[in-house]
Formats: structure tokens, sequence, C-alpha cells
């Protein structure tokens, strides 16, 4: 079983009745490393968005992401049903919804601008404004709450030196409070990039960020990144 | 067809139509937001909830089909109770300045919640704040008026076809919006929504505190500023018209007017009129009134030289009135009637109305100088073309074209200069006599659009001073050089008219009523 | 087995590869027997298939509760125009994360239920869509389906049958009503998720306006079991109107929170001592939600004889929805939870409806300022009025879903909120 770099990050090695390594709760073994391209175009707009150096003046969509735009839109009907895979992908590519990239999108995929402003405003996950390197969103909804979800945020907010949906000065943390993300049975439940960080309590939480902030240097920091078993990732 | 009953009323209405629809046949207006005749039905303002009997939860009348034995209450406890908690809600954020809000007097959220609000608010909570956004072109948004309702976004993308509108956000921080700074600027028809806006959010730039609803009169008239003749109110007070709202047509214009249009109605409020009777007498004008005004002229034509006649009109004036000059030009031998018109590189369509757009020629009447056998001469700036008359020896007769370009003595060669015109001309000052005429605001008449429809307008203003409509006056001078009557009424004017061209035959002022009738004319091949 | 913890009274169908990593595998799930429902199904016809399931008495899992069989016979037979499939996976009711180990756990079995349920109601192409939220699961789906692609069981030619049907693994962004069926098909346009109006319904107008079905992750999970084995079979668990077995989703106070499988009108006390091992350090029970926070509130004294099947909890006093059960003690600050609710359903109200838009903000101000101290008892009345003029009145039920808890809080537990009232005490710490 290979060690966690801090407890509970909420596979059942640590909590439950199953003797699991992490890659195999997390499915990080099975899923590997999935080409930036993509595979079939079935699973391609179900892909995270994955946490390369992010460049907000980024071409939309030059090479491999041109392949991953291409098979994405021949999934749907209509060129207008591809927009909410596609916003994902441009914010994979460039950190953050710019209105140069909704126009750029919108360009792209024949709406007008003010179209993909409405869709891209309404879903909270498409950031309106550059994040830090570690976008920290701590669930305070019922379940977690009843477990110190509140403490939590505190915790996240004390220890990062962040104001609630800003930006750390050093650009590393962003921390939000999110709303339920299905993982009530591990309170509390905090959302980091694309990772789940399950069972977390007020004692880990300096941890986590030194982690967070530890393990950077790596090509893909995270989220993709934990498709790479911990042992390679050089942590201790 | 279907039957059902209403309020205790039973009526048979087709069976497609919604709830909403078959109570307004009987009178019963449903209260309603999103609904609008010209745009989709999301349902979603839920203010139209009505009760049918046999029903768990009420439903939406705009969106619910009529059938069979329907029984439907719109005014039971549980709709009324239903509506004022609705209303409740719409009023929670709302700030209530009415007393700045260009849209009090004609409001649906003033008028329903008198009906069937409540008398007090219960939230004790601070209001949100959107404030004012200048969505550029002649709309101004106040986002804390706002009900939602999505009219002006659903506008913009069914009906102009161009989707610059869109709601940001979600929840109660939604807002309507442009894409940033984009705004409306590619807009030809934004006006459109502050009309179909129910409630003060989206109101016009230009009419900003300018009058009260509730002091303005409203005259049925139409556009003058293209041959597609949209029908619209010319709204007054003060005898000063302040705006134009589209009436509406579903012939013509459907529900909508053009911002092109809908800004061009100052030109009837300008103040550099002619108001009484000019005659020039040894280099000087003097103003007299209409008898011996028309006298001296009727006198001076019978003396004349018996050259032709070379006369231009204008068509921003009605048939009765250009048929008026043609007849006269008759009377006195013959000769050409001209017209100038601007006219604009490109039609301005609406792409979700078929058969609708800005026309090529913007002049109200064009088609109706062409079928009365006038021709057309000139740029499309509505200049030039002049030729024919400033040599012209015999008898200059010009309606209503002011003749901007040209200086001061036209047709210097002329027998005899007459200028019946409304605004006052540097080029016909000189002219022997100036006769003072109404504009189309200030009479009754007809105009014919580019489709060959002749349709109606009443007089919305009071002509200055001694000025007349042009049928009337002509029509008596007309009728004074053969001896007989001229028309006493704008119908009777029009009559002539009918007789004058074959494809108005049979057309009477009772059956054009306020919605236009199609003549026999021909529709033109390409836009005009 | 439940995950993380296991308990001897579960019924693991759903739930038997839970904790076994190689269930993901295609390899690893064809040996435990799968795509065998779907090699049994293809050699049915569709309308028989449907049977079964109508047989079974299955009822959606997502929170409604309407019969599937009796959903999918809804689909026209005419197959002119293209049908879908969309299984909604997007899994955001408070207290609710079966899905998520569903997709993470047994993605096939999902796969295949999705399958099946696309032959039987005709459609090519099955849409998954999957909260945006859930990156691993997602990925672990995605893989699975590659896979499935790559062996012949979802594309052009599944197994060999000549019938084609696509799949497509659709990532959300994050709004809670795309889990609404209609907003879901809003979302997947390319659009803003906001609900539509009923009727016309997702079976005559829906995705792309041709002929849709919408079911649950776990509703179609339970598909290739009852195609397997029968509609009979299901119905050996559970109760006569409520057959079958449910991922029950426990959290809050509870020592063992996590997901359990267990048949239908299992006791809610037993779930909660038994099976969870009782409230953590032995505390009083104050009050459970037995459905996720769109379900009334019930007190210590109506969980006594509740059974977990949709109509024992409507007799309980509250409603089953997607059995999702919070548990809270009696550390409990009710206000402060029902607080946090009425404000998660201001932050996800799309905005469309007004009662909706104003209501959520507006109750949920009205209960901080009842939190901090400031508010009277005319509030308390006012909110049962608004949350009243909320219900029945919008064109999907988030508004009727802030109404359960404020109106159950307030008529079970109005002394905690006359003791902030009155005397600015709070009662419970979280």
């Amino acid at each position: 079983m290979s060690e966690a770099p801090f407890k509970n990050p909420g596979w059942a090695g640590n909590v439950g009745e199953y003797d699991l390594t992490e890659e195999q709760v997390r499915g990080l073994d099975f899923v590997g490393i999935p080409p930036l391209e993509g595979t079939h175009p079935a699973s391609v707009a179900a892909y995270p968005y994955m946490l390369e150096e992010k460049d907000p003046e980024a071409h939309l969509f030059e090479g491999p992401y041109e392949t991953r735009f291409e098979k994405i839109l021949t999934r749907y009907p209509t060129r207008q049903a591809a927009l909410l895979p596609v916003l994902n992908l441009a914010q994979e590519v460039r950190g953050h919804v710019s209105p140069e990239t909704m126009d750029r999108v919108a360009e792209l995929l024949e709406l007008s601008a003010a179209y993909v402003r409405g869709v891209a405003t309404f879903y909270t996950m498409y950031n309106k404004r550059p994040v830090g390197r570690h976008l920290v969103q701590v669930c305070t909804n019922i379940s977690c709450n009843l477990c110190g979800a509140e403490e939590v945020l505190e915790a996240f907010l004390e220890h990062a030196g962040a104001e609630i949906g800003e930006t750390t000065a050093d650009g590393a943390f962003t921390v939000i409070e999110a709303e339920c993300l299905a993982g009530c049975g591990f309170p509390t439940c905090v959302q980091i990039n694309s990772r789940y960080y399950e069972n977390v309590t007020v004692e880990e939480v300096p941890r986590i960020l030194e982690h967070l902030e530890t393990s950077r240097g790596s090509a893909l920091e995270d989220g993709i990144d934990g498709a790479r078993p911990t042992a390679e990732r050089g942590e201790s | 067809m279907v039957t059902l009953t209403i309020d205790g009323t039973e009526i048979e209405v087709p069976a497609s139509t919604t709830i909403l629809q078959a109570a307004q046949g009987i009178g019963t207006e449903v209260p309603h937001y999103c609904y609008h005749p010209g745009l989709s039905s999301p349902a979603m303002c839920r203010l139209c909830l009505v009760e049918v009997e046999g029903g768990p939860k009420l439903l939406p009348s705009c969106t619910t089909e009529v059938a069979a034995g329907q029984v439907v209450h719109t005014q039971s406890e549980s709709a009324l109770g239903m509506r004022r908690g609705v209303l409740e809600f719409y009023l929670a954020n709302h700030p209530l300045d009415c007393p700045i809000c260009d849209q009090s007097g004609e409001c649906d959220l003033q008028d329903y919640v008198f009906e069937g609000g409540r008398e007090h608010g219960r939230s004790r909570e601070a209001k949100r704040v959107f404030g004012r956004d200048d969505f550029g072109g002649d709309v101004l948004f106040h986002g804390d008026r706002c009900v939602m309702c999505t009219r002006c976004v659903r506008f913009m993308t069914e009906v102009e076809q161009k989707p610059l509108l869109t709601v940001v956000d979600r929840g109660n921080r939604s807002v309507i919006d442009t894409f940033f700074e984009e705004g409306l600027q590619q807009a030809e028809w934004a006006g459109n929504v502050v009309d179909i806006c129910p409630v003060g959010a989206l109101v016009s730039k230009d009419f900003l505190h300018k009058a009260r609803a509730w002091d303005l009169e409203h005259t049925e008239s139409i556009c003058p500023n293209c041959s597609q003749g949209c029908n619209v109110d010319l709204h007054t007070r003060d005898n000063l018209v302040h705006r134009m709202k589209p009436r509406t047509n579903p012939e013509v214009n459907g529900y909508w007017i053009c911002d092109y249009g809908r800004s061009r109605y100052e030109w009837l409020n300008r103040g550099e009129r002619l108001d009484a009777p000019v005659v020039r007498i040894e280099g000087r004008n003097d103003a007299m009134g209409w008898t011996t005004a028309l006298t001296t002229l009727q006198e001076r034509l019978q003396e004349r030289a018996s050259g032709r006649v070379r006369a231009l009109v204008s068509p921003f004036w009605s048939n009765e009135d250009l048929s008026a000059v043609i007849r006269l030009v008759d009377a006195l031998g013959g000769g050409e009637v001209l017209y100038r018109s601007p006219r604009a590189e490109e039609e301005v369509p609406l792409a979700g109305v078929a058969g609708l757009a800005r026309r090529r020629d913007l002049a109200p009447n064009v088609r109706g100088a062409e079928l009365l056998g006038c021709t057309r001469v000139g740029d499309d700036e509505g200049r030039g073309g002049l030729e024919a008359l400033t040599d012209h020896e015999g008898v200059v007769l010009v309606l209503g074209d002011t003749l901007d370009e040209e200086d001061e003595g036209f047709a210097p060669n002329a027998e005899l200069v007459i200028y019946i015109g409304a605004y006052g001309s540097t080029a016909l000052s000189t002219a022997d006599f100036q006769l003072p005429i109404t504009t189309f605001a200030e009479q009754e008449g007809t105009f014919t659009n580019h489709a060959g429809r002749v349709q109606r307008f009443w007089p919305a203003l009071a002509g200055p001073g001694a000025a007349r409509p042009a049928w009337l006056v002509i029509g008596a001078l007309s009728g004074a050089l053969e001896e007989q009557e001229g028309p006493s009424g704008a119908g009777e004017a029009f009559q002539v008219v009918t007789e004058m061209v074959e494809a108005y035959r049979g057309l009477t002022y009772d059956a054009i009523g306020s919605q236009g009738a199609s003549s026999e004319a021909p529709v033109p091949v390409a836009g005009d | 087995m439940g995950y993380p913890y296991s308990h001897e009274k579960e019924v693991p169908i759903l739930s038997k590869h839970f904790g076994d990593p190689q269930a993901r595998t295609l390899k690893g799930w064809k040996s435990r027997g799968g795509y065998e429902a779907l090699e049994k199904a293809l050699a049915m016809s569709p309308e028989e298939v449907v049977e079964v399931v109508k047989a079974s008495g299955l009822r959606g899992r997502g929170g409604a509760g309407f019969p599937t069989g009796l959903k999918w016979s809804f689909m026209p037979k005419d197959r002119s125009r293209p049908h879908y499939l969309l299984c909604n996976a997007d899994e955001s009711e408070p207290g609710t994360f079966k899905d998520r180990e569903l997709l993470r756990w047994v993605p096939h079995l999902l796969i295949e239920g999705c399958l099946i349920g696309a032959y039987a109601m005709g459609a090519e192409h099955v849409y998954i869509y999957c909260r945006g939220e859930f990156f691993e699961a997602n990925q672990v789906l995605a893989k699975a389906v590659d896979d499935a692609y790559e062996a012949g069981i979802a594309g052009e030619d599944v197994l060999g049958s000549g019938h084609k049907i696509e799949i497509t693994v659709h990532a959300g962004a994050g709004a809670y009503i795309c889990g609404e069926e209609t907003g879901l098909m809003n979302s997947l346009e390319g659009r803003r998720g906001e609900p539509r109006i009923k009727p016309p319904f997702p079976a005559a107008v829906g995705a792309f306006g041709m002929p849709t079905t919408i079911n649950n992750v776990e509703t179609l999970c339970a598909i290739p079991p009852i195609v397997a084995n029968g509609g009979e079979w299901y119905r050996q668990w559970g109760t006569e109107k409520s057959p079958g077995t449910k991922l029950f989703c426990v959290s809050g106070h509870v020592r063992r929170p996590g997901n359990y499988e267990l048949p239908l009108g299992f006791p809610l006390k037993d779930l909660i001592y038994d099976v969870c091992g009782g409230i953590v350090e032995d505390r009083a029970l104050k009050a459970v939600i037995p459905g996720g926070s769109s379900v009334p509130l019930l007190s210590a004294e109506e969980v006594e004889d509740c059974t977990l099947d949709y109509e024992g909890v409507v007799e309980a006093g509250s409603m089953l929805g997607c059995a999702s059960v919070i548990v809270m003690d009696e550390t409990t600050d009710i206000v402060h939870q029902v607080m946090r609710m009425a404000a998660f359903y201001a932050h996800e109200s799309c905005g469309q409806c007004t009662p909706c838009r104003e209501g959520t903000a507006w109750v949920t101000t009205i209960l901080k300022r009842i939190e901090d101290g400031r508010g009277t008892e005319e509030d308390l009345d006012v909110l049962v009025q608004l949350t009243d003029q909320m219900t029945g009145t919008t064109i999907c039920v988030l508004s009727d879903s802030v109404a359960a808890p404020v109106q159950s809080s307030i008529q079970k537990f109005r002394e905690e909120y006359l003791a902030l009232i009155r005397r600015g005490e709070r009662v419970g710490v979280a």
C-alpha cells in the first residue's frame, strides 16, 4: 500500500474497511495518462482541464488541442451543443474564460459573443478571472457543514493567507466555498483543481497546502498528474 | 373548434388557441410579462397562471392550449392569491422609482400591482442594486427595474436574429447585458426592445425624461421615413411629437419599426414654417389671407401666356395632396410632374419577419407618386434633377420640396413660380406665391407604400397659422379655374385620387380603415 | 458492498463490486458476469425488454421515483426521428454521493445499462451527462467507454447485433439545476441550463427537439441485473410499491457514513443505529433528512417508525427523494443548517422564474438575519408564507425544495428559531 503524503485523502486505506491504494481508489492506474489529443471521440468531452502551465494568450486551438476540438464537434448534432466542452477546453489552455476567449469560442462555433457570455456566466466552473495555481474549493453544504466544514474553510483561508474568492499575492492559492461536491460520506470534502481531498480536518490543512506547493515543478501538477503513481511524483 | 368556459363565459375558439389568447378574445387580459404575440413563449414570468378546474396546479395560460369543456377561472381566489404572491416577489428588489421612471403611466408592473398586488411590501432586507447600463444606440438599461421577462433577449435572437443581448449570471444575480462593451451597435431594430419591455428597465435615451406617458396623445399615423409604410402612433403633447411607436399591422410591420424610422420625427416639430400665404409684389413679400391670395393667383394663372407647367412634388406628401397638384397642372394645360426622393444604398430587413424591411426609398409616398404618373429625377441624396425647372419660362410649381441646394431666386426666367410648402425655402423665398400647407402629421390623408398598399393617417398636430392641407387649397384653386367646388373633405379628396389611378378603383376611406388596404398595383420586382 | 463500510444486512446488487478495482477493467468486468445481460437483451425484442423493466417495478432513483418501465414506454415507436437516452450523472443534491461511486467503481455496469436502455427505446445515441466536478470519476468512465468501443460493445455494431448505439461522455460545468431533466437537456444543447416547461414532455420533444428519455445513473445501473434475472426477481426485495434495493447515502453525525445498498422499506432507525453504528459519541438524535436537502426534516420521534420506501417516508412526514440520509444530532444548529440549505438554493437558482429567483435569496437573507439575532416572530410567518408562494408556481421544483426544509424546521423546531429571536441564543454548535 503506497504511503500517502498526508493522512485521509479519502481513500479507503485510511477510512473504512477496504485495503486499497490511492491509485486503486481514484482509478489512476486504470486511467493512466491520456494523450492531450484525447482518445476516442466518445470520451473527449469528459476530459478535465489539464494543468499545464496556463497561457492566457495561447492560440485556440493548436496541435493536440485542435484535434480534440475537432473530435468534440463530431459528437453533437449542432455546433452550439459543443459549447460546454469547448469552453472547458479553452479554459484548459488559457486558465480562465476571459472576454477574448468567449469571443474566440463564439467565432469558432458560429455563435454570437453575447450568447457565449450568457452561457459561460451561468456555470460556476468557468473561471471568469484568473485563479491561483491551486483552486481550493471547500464544500460547506449541509453534510460537510455538520462535520466542521466551516472551520476547515477558515483554516484554508488562514494558512493560505487568502481572502475568500481572492488569489494570494504569490499566485498560489484561490480559496472559495463550494456547494455539495458529492463526497458527503467523507466530510469535509475539498476539491483542489481536479482532485478531491476527502475527510479533510482542520489539522491537515497546513500540510495539504504545503504538499500542493512542493509538488510543483513536475510537468503536470495535479489532477491528471495524479494519474502518475505516487512514487513517480518524487514525493517522500 | 373547442368550447370552453372562462370566468363563466362560454366561448368557442380554434383548437390550438392558448387560454390567454382565448381570454383576450372575450376582453379579459390575463396579466403577463414574458408572453408576446411576436415572440416565443417560455412561460417563465409565472404571472399568467390561471385556475383550471380539475387540475392539481395552476397552469400558465400563455402556453396551455384550450381543451374541450375546460372551465377556467382567471379571477378565482387561488389565481388572485397566486398573482399577489408572485407580484410580491417582483417587488422584492424593485427600486420603486416611479417618480423618475419614464415607464410610469404605461407600466405593467404599476398596473398589475395596483390591481392585484399587496398594499405594503414585507421585505426588510437591503435591495440588490445593478444600476444603469448604456447599451448603445438609443437604449438605456436599468437593471434594478428589470423583471427578467427576457422579451428583449428573445426579440434580438428570434426577430432581429442578432443575438446581442443575453442574460448574464444566474439566480438573483442574473441581469440582462450585451457582450461587455459591444452594446447594440450592430442592431438596426433594437429600439423595439424599449417598446416591448413591460417596465422601465429598457428606456429610450431620446425620450428620457421628456414627457409623462399620461400627458401624451396617441394618433394613428404612418411612419414617413421610408416606403415600407410601417403603421405607427405619433405621441404628442403641446403640439409637438415626442416619440413614434409602432402600431400593430400584421400585413405591413407586425409589431415593429426600425431605428432609422423611429428616430426621425423631429422634422415634424421643426420651427421654420410658412404660416401665411405670401404674394411677391414688386420685389416685396406680402402676407395676406387665403381668399385674396388665391384670387390673385387665379387671376395670374388665367392671364398668363400659355406656357407649360413644370411641377416638382414631394413624396412626403399624401396622395390627396399630390393628386390635387396634378389636377391643377391638367387644368392649366398639362405639363411634367417630377419628384425627388432620398434613397439608401441597401434595404435593412428584419430577418425574423417576412416582408418587413427599412426600404431603400426614404420617403413614404414614392409609390403613390409613381402611380399618379410622377417622374423621378435627382440623385440618391434627393438632390439635383432640377434642370427641367431652372430655366423654364412657363409656370413652375413646387409642392413640399424646399430645394435646399439651390440659391435664392430659383427659376428666374419662369413666368410664374408657385411654392406650395410647409417649410421656408431660401430658393423659393422669391417665388411669386408661397402658400403654406400642412405636413402629413397635421392632416388626414393616405400614403401608398412600396407594395402598393394604401394606408390612412390622421392629424396629430395642428398646423401653424394659416397653413392648410394642400388638397384643400389647391383643390379650391383648381375648382375656381374650372368653376366648380373643390373637395371639402379628405375622403372626397381621396375619391379624386381613385379616379386618377386605376389600381385604386373601389377603395374608400372606410374600406381602408386603420389597417390599410392593398390596391391592384403590381408589386415591384426588386426592392425599391 | 457498501463503501467505505459494508454491513451484513446489505443486499449488494449494484454495489457488489464497490472497492474492487478490477471491476473497472473490461476483462475484470466480463469475468464478473459483465455484458451478459446486454447479450440477453439484444436477443429479446425492444418491447420485451421494456416489459421486463416494467415487471420489476423499478422506480427512478434520481429522486422523483417515477416508474422506469412506464417512462421508457413513452418513447414513440416511430423511429424515423433520432431518439436519445440521456444518463443523468449530474449528482448535486446535498447529501447524495452514490452516483460517484457507481461511476468510479462499476462504469461498465452503467455502460451496460445505457446500452440496454438505448436498445429498448430505439435510441442511437446515449449522452452521459456527468457533473463537471467529477474529474476523476469522469476519467474512469471515459476510459471504460473507450474500452467498450474498442471491444465492439458500443458503437456501430453493438456486440455484432447490427444495432448502432453511440455513447458520449459529456461533462457539465457546475450547475445543480442541470440535474433537472429539462435543464440537463438545455445544457447538453449548449445553452444556459434553464429548465423547460412541460408539456411538451421529453419523450415528445426532448434533446435537440427529438424524443428523449432521461434516467439517473443508479436507475440505469439496476437495468442489467433486472434484465439478467427477470422482473420478478427484483421484486423479492423491497415493498409492493417500492420494489428492489436502493443505495442509501448516509452522512452527518453517524459513526460510519457512506453508501449502503439495502432493500427499500428498510427501517430508518436500523439504518442509523445498526448499519451506520449509531451516532458519534452516542449523542441524542435531533433530526434526520431522509432524502436529500429538498425534502422535509423528520424529528427524532418521526424517525422511530419510518421505513425507507417511497410510501413509508411520506407517511412519516417527508419524502424519500434520492435516499440521501443526513443525520443530525443534538449539537446541530438547525437554523444555521436550514439557512445553509436555503443559501444553496439561492446560489443554484437558474433565475428564470421570479418566485424562485427572488424568493430563494429573500428567504436566505431572512434566515441569516434570524441567525444574527436580528429576527422577529413575524419573520417566521413571512418565511412560511413566502415559501408557500414559491410552491407550485414555478417551472421546476427547485423553488418548492426551499419550502421543505424551511417549513418543516419552523414547524418542528420552532423553539430553536424562537431562542435566537427572543434571546439571541443559539441552540447547537453547527
